[in-house]
Formats: C-alpha cells, sequence, structure tokens
C-alpha cells in the first residue's frame, strides 16, 4: 500500500463522506451493522516485516501464520485484507491507530498492560516465550552465561524488556528491526539475540549454524490489537478465533507454519 | 468605467493578496489542529525532564563524536580523491570517478547496512562500533567533499601555481604548500555545510544495533519515545540537533563574512 495509491481512495473515501450527510465512517458487513472499518472493503492489518513465520514476504506477497489468521476474520467480514508494514514502534504506541493507519495489528504482539492502554487486545491466539539464539558450538545455555558479553535484542518488544530485566552485568544491544538482529547473532558480532520463540525456531531451522540455546516461560501471549474503542471488530475477531480453534482450522494454520 | 490602475499599485495589491492568503492559511491550519492533543503529546514536561542528563551527557556526545570520526575520515578520503580526480594519471581520474559516482549515488543507508553487516560477514570480525560509524559515514562524505575540494582546488588561480613553480618548487610541492591551504579557505562554507548533513546522517547508526552507552540523539529519542508512549522525546531530540548545527551554521556565515573581507 503506498502513498500514492492511497490519495485518490482517500479523496474518493472523503467525497463518499460528504454526499453521505458527512458520515465519516461507513458501516459494513451484512445488514448494515458491523465493525467500523478506516476504508470500506478492505481490513487494513498493520505489522512490521519481518516476522517469520508470522508475517514475512514471499514472491511479492505477506505471508504467514498471522496473515492466515487474519484472512479468516476478512472472510468474515467479506472483505479482503490489506497488509501495511510500518515501524514496530508504531504500531506498538498506538500511534499506527491514533493516525487511523489501520484497523488491525497483527505484528506477533504480546498482550502487555502498557499496550492495553493504548489499544484494545483480541483474545490469546497464541503462546510465546523468549528464547535465546546463538551460534552453535557456543556454550551458553541461560542468560547469566552471557555476563561480560553481548545480547542483542529488538527495540520495544518483551524480549528487550526480559534482556534489561534479567541481563546483570550483560552488554545489551539494541537493534532496530528482527532481520538485523538475527543477522547480527549469525556474524557474531552479538554473541546471542533474545527474542520470541516462534521466530527463532523458524530463523535456526533455516540457519543449521545457529541454534535456540534456551527458552524462558514468560507466560505470554499474542493478540491482536484494535482502535480503543472498537468493540465491534474485537468481538467478531474473538468470534473467528473461538470457531477456528473449534472447527480445526486454526489447528491446520497452526501446522502449516511450525510444522 | 473605473480607471484602469498604476502599475504600482496593481503590484502592491498582487503582493497584499499573496500575504493575505499566507496569513489565512496559517490562520486555517492554526485553527484546524487540536492543540490540546498536540500539547500532551509533544510537549510533556515530566518526560522531557526524565531525559536529562542522559541526552545530553550520552546522545548528544555520541551524536557529535560519531559525526567528528566519519567528517575527520571523510574529509581526508575526499581530498586524496580531489587530487586523483585532478591528477594526470588517467587509472587514478577513473578510479576517482568511479567512487564518487558511486557512493554519491547510493543512500547512505546502503553503505552503513552493506559495511556494518558485510564486514562482519565477510571477515568473521566485528567491528567496533564507532569504526563503522567512521567508515560509513566518512566514505559517504568524501564522495562529496571530494567534488567541493576540486572546485576549491580549480578557483585557486593558476598564477600561483606558475610563480611556486618559478620559485623552484614541484608540482606536488606547490599543490602541497601553495594551492591546497588556498582551496580549503575557499571551501570552508560548503565543508561545514557537509558536516551539518553528517551531524543528521550519523543517526543511521541505529541500523547497526546499538547498546545503551552508544545510542545517539535519534535514536535515544525514539527509544524514550517507545517507553514513555509520548512524542516529547523526540521533539527534545530535534531541539538538541539545533544545539548542533545552529551555531555551525553561524560559523558558516562568519566564515564567509570573513573571506569576503580578506578578498
Amino acid at each position: 500500500m503506498t502513498a500514492r495509491s492511497a490519495l485518490p481512495v482517500l479523496a474518493a473515501a472523503a467525497a463518499a463522506a460528504l454526499l453521505a450527510g458527512c458520515t465519516s465512517t461507513a458501516p459494513v458487513g451484512q445488514q448494515g451493522r458491523g465493525p467500523e472499518l478506516v476504508r470500506p472493503g478492505a481490513l487494513l492489518t498493520c505489522t512490521h516485516l519481518p516476522y517469520a513465520p508470522f508475517q514475512v514476504k514471499r514472491d511479492g506477497k505477506v505471508v504467514g501464520f498471522d496473515v492466515d489468521l487474519v484472512d479468516l476474520v476478512a472472510k468474515d467480514l467479506h472483505v479482503t485484507q490489506q497488509i501495511i508494514n510500518t515501524p514496530f514502534e508504531g504500531i506498538e504506541t498506538g500511534q499506527d491507530f491514533a493516525i487511523r493507519t489501520c484497523d488491525l495489528a497483527a505484528a506477533g504482539m504480546t498482550i502487555t498492560p502498557a499496550r492495553a492502554k493504548v489499544m484494545d487486545f483480541s483474545d490469546p491466539y497464541f503462546n510465546a516465550t523468549q528464547a535465546l539464539l546463538v551460534k552453535r558450538g557456543t556454550s551458553v545455555k541461560k542468560i547469566e552465561d552471557l555476563k561480560g558479553r553481548k545480547l542483542g535484542y529488538q527495540k520495544a518488544t518483551t524480549g528487550a524488556l526480559y534482556a534489561k530485566a534479567h541481563g546483570k552485568g550483560v552488554e545489551l544491544v539494541e537493534f532496530e528491526d528482527v532481520g538485523l538482529l538475527l543477522t547480527a547473532v549469525g556474524s557474531g558480532q552479538v554473541d546471542a539475540g533474545i527474542n520470541d520463540n516462534g521466530v527463532l525456531l523458524d530463523y535456526a531451522k533455516h540457519n543449521p549454524d545457529t541454534h535456540v540455546a534456551a527458552e524462558f516461560d514468560t507466560g505470554e501471549h499474542y493478540g491482536f490489537g484494535v482502535r480503543k474503542g472498537n468493540d465491534a471488530l474485537r468481538k467478531r475477531i474473538n468470534e473467528v478465533l473461538a470457531r477456528a480453534k473449534k472447527d480445526g482450522s486454526y489447528d491446520r494454520i497452526h501446522r502449516k507454519w511450525f510444522g | 468605467m473605473p480607471r484602469p490602475l498604476s502599475r504600482r499599485r496593481r503590484a502592491r495589491l498582487v503582493r497584499g493578496a499573496q500575504y493575505g492568503v499566507l496569513v489565512a492559511a496559517v490562520a486555517a491550519l492554526t485553527l484546524a489542529a487540536d492543540w490540546r492533543r498536540l500539547g500532551s503529546a509533544f510537549f510533556d514536561v515530566s518526560v522531557a525532564t526524565a531525559l536529562f542528563p542522559d541526552i545530553v551527557t550520552t546522545a548528544l556526545v555520541n551524536t557529535v563524536r560519531y559525526t567528528l570520526l566519519g567528517f575527520g575520515f571523510g574529509l581526508a578520503l575526499g581530498l586524496v580523491l580531489a587530487l586523483m580526480r585532478l591528477s594526470s594519471v588517467p587509472p587514478y581520474r577513473w578510479l576517482a570517478v568511479t567512487y564518487i559516482e558511486f557512493f554519491r549515488g547510493i543512500p547512505a543507508l546502503l553503505v552503513f547496512i552493506a559495511l556494518g553487516f558485510g564486514v562482519p560477514l565477510a571477515f568473521q570480525v566485528a567491528l567496533d562500533q564507532g569504526v563503522t560509524v567512521m567508515l560509513s559515514l566518512g566514505l559517504v562524505g568524501a564522495a562529496y567533499m571530494a567534488e567541493t575540494i576540486r572546485a576549491g582546488i580549480r578557483a585557486v588561480p593558476k598564477g600561483q601555481t606558475e610563480a611556486a613553480r618559478s620559485l623552484g618548487m614541484s608540482q606536488g610541492r606547490a599543490m602541497v604548500s601553495i594551492v591546497v591551504p588556498q582551496a580549503f579557505r575557499i571551501v570552508l562554507p560548503p565543508l561545514t555545510n557537509e558536516l551539518i548533513l553528517l551531524t543528521k546522517d550519523s543517526s543511521l547508526v541505529y541500523l547497526l544495533g546499538l547498546s545503551l552507552s552508544q545510542f545517539e540523539l535519534a535514536n535515544f529519542g525514539r527509544d524514550a519515545l517507545n517507553e514513555h508512549k509520548s512524542l516529547t522525546p523526540v521533539l527534545v531530540a530535534g531541539l538538541l540537533y539545533l544545539v548542533i548545527t545552529l551555531p555551525l551554521g553561524q560559523l558558516v556565515r562568519r566564515l564567509e563574512a570573513r573571506t569576503a573581507k580578506a578578498r
């Protein structure tokens, strides 16, 4: 979604809103009752790439575990999902919702009290733990083994919080996104990287010279974020998630991305 | 039938209308903006005070440090490139032109990534962050500075070289002792400009991954933005950039005035 293609759409939406007697958002869904969407006909999803296997670009398309789940929601709303890649900080701080960039955030994002202050979360859809990625042959088993060495984390993530809370005596190095963090582990710029288990396991699978040395059960759950007060959409997401867990489509998608 | 307007009167009316449109536009924007929300997002005093003193003792200091490292390396390399480009030996010229066109043509961001991740991958050595910044900023800065310095050397009157040669100096000696010093005096203002540009480009260091003690202004501001969920740190960081760049701009104007007087 580029700014260029957004302009005519915005203009058209504004014109339509004027014609419709200055309603700023149009209801979509069956019987004219449903969640309010930023742009009628599309479910705009904010994410921060790359975050394999949750969202990752493949052959010019964004695919992944989160994408498949949100597609179920989009199907339920009779709209198509459109994915917007934006810095994670904008998602995490609620700014993207404030400036109406998207309807929903699906970014492998852990539900935290701080984030819940700036957005509303769906029910949990994935249990995440933090994990340590190291190069093969390193003796690191736990975070304490890294004393005096370098541990990389991704800015504004729960891994960052965990590293800051438990990494006494460890030199912490901050990376803008997970792609750079993992490359830094691979090239030996840092001795270990902390991030969510799903992402690190996926990376280690494709890069056999690295492996996940440890997992810390932090009791984290991923949730989809929506703009504060958008209860109609939040409820719809929860309904879809509950149905997917019951009818087996959740398991099918889970198998597809985590094996 | 009204008398046609005189040319002067019409010019005044047109200018008045332009001012009017400007004032109306500013007024409309001012009235339309939600100042209360902007205020709470950008001017949160408690957030701003929490940033000090680290934003100065760490972030500001690092920004200056990264910039000076990059500028120093870039200036040295730029001088070499400028001399190569002016050389009578063709391969030197080709090399310099290729370098300048390449590094002037690609975004500094890509240079940072290529160097910061390429070198450790290629040689399995982790470079010190300061060294990587110095090299990345310097490589890009050198391309611009080489062109500036070359223009400066060209601007030194030919008679200076001829006079030096007639005193028995070699071509190289004349260049180093007579021409280059004068050239630098000419290009001081544009070089200061380059220093200001590099100050802002130094924020790209965030791509390399930074430890807390290595944060510079932009990264510090964005990190605090995430921590406090407020845009105030970005504003404070921006103001601190001005603390660095505004005196530099002042310096350029002083130097220009002095050069003008000396002529």
